[in-house]
């Protein structure tokens, strides 16, 4: 068992193969689409059924922690996409939303992790949720023709900052799992 | 998390703290709902009870205001979130239906204190 666990931390430490990079990312892509396709299933609490807890973030903020926008951005696009066509809402309105939260959340995270390199995976993630909510808020405006819906905004940017720090630690605990930062 | 972490966490919270007057500001016309949709714009008074059938992109939407609340009671939309959102009545309060295009606000048809609307 002890050689066996070695031997795996020998592959993991293969740091900047190419066939690693792609492996890790499309394993991220896939458990991302899994938790998006299940997070799409639960209803929700009565009084905000559009609250999800965002599992998915996780998967792309380690893309993000391990190799940086490249891997991160197939995973959370790819995602969007994936769950979309699964779940007929492609090109939806639900869709647009998704995916107008998706990008911001993406260039924020990413942002931060540039222009603020002392920040961590927990960070990006409770930004990076942050952004997505106030981006589908925007959007769902724009969709509706008007702005009355963005009273909710504030309130529930609050909640994703909360929930997406949640996220964040799960996130470190994986990727300490996989010898990433 | 870090320092860093913390520092950005608390001022996207500021941030969102700063606007809320502003999104709060819609709350004129307590007395009022507001029902948009694809058709146009109708204000009701919260105070009556009734049932207003709105014809939405997808189909029927049915508003239901009854002792002070208003909600969706029914909609022919997919997901049904704005079923599920149940009955609302503080002023500002938004019910959206996104797939029929219907919102239903608690308040007026007064501007809602925001400067400008992204399209």
């Amino acid at each position: 068992m002890a050689s066996t666990l070695a031997y795996a931390d020998g592959a993991f430490t293969a740091v900047g193969s190419p066939s690693r990079r792609v492996a890790i990312t499309s394993a991220l892509l896939a458990t991302a689409c899994v938790i998006g396709l299940v997070e799409a299933t639960i209803p929700g609490l009565p009084f905000a059924p559009w609250l999800r807890l965002g599992l998915a973030n996780a998967a792309v903020v380690i893309a993000l922690a391990a190799f940086g926008l490249k891997a991160a951005a197939p995973v959370s696009l790819g995602r969007v996409a994936v769950v979309g066509l699964a779940t007929g809402s492609l090109f939806s309105p639900a869709f647009v939303m998704a995916m107008a939260g998706a990008v911001c959340a993406l260039g924020i995270m990413w942002a931060l992790k540039r222009c603020v390199p002392t920040t961590t995976i927990v960070g990006w993630s409770a930004v990076g949720s942050a952004a997505h909510v106030a981006a589908q808020f925007l959007v769902a405006a724009a969709l509706l023709g008007s702005s009355s819906i963005i009273v909710l905004a504030p309130v529930s940017v609050l909640v994703a900052l909360i929930l997406g720090a949640v996220v964040g630690y799960l996130a470190r605990i994986v990727a300490s799992r996989l010898h990433v930062r | 998390m870090s320092r860093a972490d913390r520092i950005v966490i608390v001022v996207v919270a500021a941030l969102a703290l700063a606007v809320w007057p502003l999104a709060v500001a819609a709350a004129d016309g307590a007395d009022q709902v507001t029902i948009t949709g694809p058709a146009g714009e109708t204000v009701v008074s919260i105070a009556e009870d009734a049932v207003y059938e709105i014809d939405g992109v997808r189909g029927t939407v049915t508003v239901t205001v009854e002792d002070g609340a208003v909600c969706v009671a029914e909609s022919d939309c997919p997901d049904h979130t704005c079923v599920r959102t149940g009955a609302v009545r503080a002023p500002g309060s938004v019910i959206a239906c996104v797939p029929n295009r219907v919102i239903v606000r608690v308040g007026g048809d007064s501007t809602d204190g925001l400067d400008a609307r992204v399209r």
